[in-house]
C-alpha cells in the first residue's frame, strides 16, 4: 500500500454556529462555510478542482441540489473544477471524506478538495417525526422494528452493558457531559454553553435507562467545511497546516442486534491502523476529538484509542482528565452533546475542531504545544469506528 | 380489523417462515449446512460462506439478557402509549442475538446476564411476536 503518512493536509476550515437558525437558509450556510474555508486557507479558488458535499438528512431536495453541483456554481468553480460527488456514511462521513480527499490529493487526481457539510436538523424536522423516522433507519424491518427501538434506546442499551461490564457509575457517565459542557462554554459555535455539574445532570429526568435528559444530544442546524491539498502546496499557503498522518477504520455491522458484544476489541484495529501509519503510540496524543452521540461512546472510545485500559475510562473522566486543564483534553468543541447534533455533520465538526487545534486557531480553548491530535467518528447505530491522526509536522 | 397500532414486521418469503413458526409456538433460527454458521437474522444466503444451503432449526427458547433499556419518554410515536417499556437484546443459548421486549417481569429484577425465556405474544391474527421474561 502507498504510504499515506503526510501526503495530504488540511489547510482551511469554516464553520457557522450550531443551533436553531430558522432564518439561515441551506444554500447560504453552505456557501458561507465554503467561503470561510477558502479565505482561511488563503487559497485561490481556482485551485479547488473537487467538491465533496456530505449527505443532507433533513431535506432530500437540498441533498439533491448539493449532489448536483450547487456549490460548483455558487462558488464560480465551473471553469476549473473536475468533479462534484457525495460522500455519505452518516456520522462517520468526516472520516470517509477525509480518506477520499486525502487519496485524491496524494495520487494527484485532485489539486485541492473542498468538503462541505450543511444540514438543518433543528428547524426542518419536527422532533416527533425525527424520532419516529430515525427509529426505522439502520434497523431490521423484519426483526427489530416491532420492538420500539430508538436512537435513545440504543444509547440506553450501550450504556447499560458498559456499566455492567466495567462497574462504571452514573456519576462517571455524567462527568463526561460535565466536561463537554465546560468545553462548549469556551466555544462560540456551540449550542449548549451553560455549564452543568454532575449533580445537575443526574437530577434531569430519566428518558431511556440509564440515559437521562441531560445525557442526550439535541438536533441542530449547522454547517462546516474543510479544504485538503498536498503538503507542498500547504506549506506555501499557511505557516501551520494540519498534516494528515494516519487513518484507520473498522466497519462491523448494520443493526444494533448484530453489533459486536465487545466493541473495544472489535474496533481497536481502527486505532492500531491509524497509529501504525502515523508512527505514534497513545502516549503521544496531545488532544483527542472523540465522536460522541452519547456519553458512553466517549468512554468506550477512550479504551479503543488505548488512552485508558478497558474498564477504566469512567474514573479517568471523573478525575477531570478530559476537561479544560486536564491531562488529555477531549472533544474540545463540546462534541455533539454540547455543540449540537447536525446529522452527518457531528463528525465533521469534530474533525474540523481537530484541524483547528492543530492549526492553533482554537481561541479560548486552544490546547498548548500540540504535536499530535486524534479524532474519531462512528456512523449508523454504531456500525463503524474511524480514527484519524493529524499533526503539526510531517 | 386489528386495532394494533405499532409497526408489524415486514413479511418476506424468509421472515414468513420465522413468523409462521412463532404463530405455532416455535422459535426458529437458521444454520448453514456447508460451513455450520448459526444464522440470525434469517437470510437466504449464509453470511459466513455465501452458501444457499441453509436449514431452519428450532431454538429451545432460552438465553440470557445481553442488555436492555427501560424507555420512559421520547419513544417512537407508535410506542408512546406503551411507556415505560423494556427494549432488550437477548443472547440465545444456540449462539445468536435477538432484539425483543422483556415482559411479565418486575423492572427491579431486570439485570444484564439474567436468564430469560421466550413468551409468544399474539399481537394480530397473523403476527405473533417473540418476547422474553424472567423464567417463572
Amino acid at each position: 500500500m502507498m504510504d499515506m503518512r503526510g501526503k495530504a493536509a488540511i489547510v482551511g476550515i469554516g464553520e457557522v454556529p450550531t443551533g436553531h437558525y430558522p432564518e439561515r437558509t441551506f444554500a447560504d450556510a453552505a456557501l458561507t462555510v465554503a467561503e470561510m474555508a477558502i479565505k482561511d486557507a488563503n487559497i485561490n479558488k481556482s485551485e479547488i478542482d473537487t467538491v465533496i458535499p456530505i449527505g443532507v438528512v433533513s431535506n432530500s431536495i437540498n441533498n439533491g441540489n448539493i449532489v448536483c453541483s450547487q456549490m460548483i456554481e455558487a462558488l464560480g468553480l465551473g471553469s476549473h473544477a473536475k468533479s462534484n460527488f457525495q460522500v455519505m456514511s452518516g456520522g462517520s462521513s468526516s472520516a470517509s471524506s477525509l480518506k477520499v480527499a486525502s487519496a485524491l490529493v496524494a495520487t494527484g487526481l485532485s489539486k485541492a478538495v473542498l468538503v462541505v457539510h450543511c444540514d438543518q436538523m433543528g428547524t426542518q424536522l419536527d422532533l416527533e417525526t425525527a424520532i419516529s423516522t430515525f427509529s426505522k433507519v439502520s434497523v431490521s424491518p423484519e426483526y427489530e422494528t416491532p420492538y420500539g427501538w430508538s436512537q435513545l434506546g440504543l444509547g440506553g442499551m450501550m450504556q447499560q452493558r458498559y456499566m455492567h461490564d466495567t462497574g462504571a457509575t452514573e456519576r462517571q457517565i455524567a462527568a463526561v457531559v460535565e466536561s463537554l459542557r465546560k468545553w462548549a462554554a469556551l466555544n462560540p459555535n456551540a449550542m449548549m454553553r451553560t455549564p452543568r455539574t454532575v449533580d445537575e445532570i443526574l437530577e434531569s429526568p430519566m428518558i431511556s435507562t440509564p440515559v437521562r435528559k441531560r445525557m442526550m444530544n439535541v438536533l441542530a442546524d449547522g454547517a462546516a467545511a474543510y479544504i485538503v491539498t498536498s503538503p507542498e502546496r500547504a506549506r506555501d499557503l499557511t505557516d501551520q497546516p494540519a498534516y494528515i498522518l494516519g487513518m484507520g477504520s473498522k466497519c462491523t455491522n448494520f443493526t444494533t442486534t448484530q453489533q459486536p458484544s465487545d466493541l473495544v476489541s472489535a474496533w481497536r484495529p481502527a486505532a492500531e491502523e491509524a497509529y501504525a501509519m502515523a508512527g505514534i503510540t497513545p502516549k503521544d496524543i496531545d488532544v483527542a476529538q472523540i465522536y460522541d452521540a452519547f456519553p458512553v461512546f466517549i468512554l468506550i472510545s477512550l479504551e479503543i484509542l488505548g488512552i485508558c485500559k478497558p474498564g477504566t475510562a469512567g474514573k479517568f473522566v471523573e478525575d477531570g482528565n478530559i476537561a479544560p486543564g486536564g491531562k488529555l483534553p477531549c472533544s474540545t468543541n463540546g462534541a455533539m452533546m454540547a455543540q449540537g447534533h447536525t446529522g452527518a455533520g457531528g463528525g465533521i465538526a469534530i474533525l474540523v475542531e481537530a484541524a483547528r487545534q492543530v492549526m492553533g486557531k482554537a481561541g479560548d480553548r486552544q490546547v498548548p504545544n500540540i504535536k499530535y491530535a486524534v479524532e474519531t467518528a462512528t456512523g449508523g447505530v454504531g456500525m463503524d469506528m474511524h480514527v484519524g491522526v493529524l499533526g503539526t509536522e510531517v | 380489523m386489528s386495532n394494533y397500532k405499532k409497526p408489524l414486521p415486514l413479511i418476506t418469503p424468509t421472515s414468513k417462515v420465522f413468523y409462521d413458526g412463532c404463530r405455532s409456538g416455535k422459535l426458529l433460527y437458521q444454520q448453514c449446512l456447508d460451513c455450520g454458521q448459526v444464522i440470525f437474522f434469517p437470510q437466504s444466503i449464509c453470511p459466513g460462506c455465501l452458501s444457499h444451503n441453509i436449514e431452519w432449526k428450532q431454538s429451545k427458547g432460552k438465553g440470557r439478557l445481553f442488555t436492555f433499556t427501560i424507555t420512559h419518554a421520547a419513544a417512537p410515536s407508535e410506542f408512546s402509549e406503551d411507556t415505560p417499556y423494556v427494549l432488550a437484546i437477548v443472547e440465545m443459548d444456540e449462539g445468536y442475538k435477538m432484539m425483543t421486549n422483556i415482559i411479565e417481569t418486575d423492572f427491579d429484577e431486570i439485570k444484564c446476564d439474567m436468564e430469560v425465556e421466550v413468551v409468544f405474544d399474539k399481537v394480530t391474527e397473523e403476527i405473533t411476536l417473540p418476547k422474553f421474561r424472567k423464567p417463572k
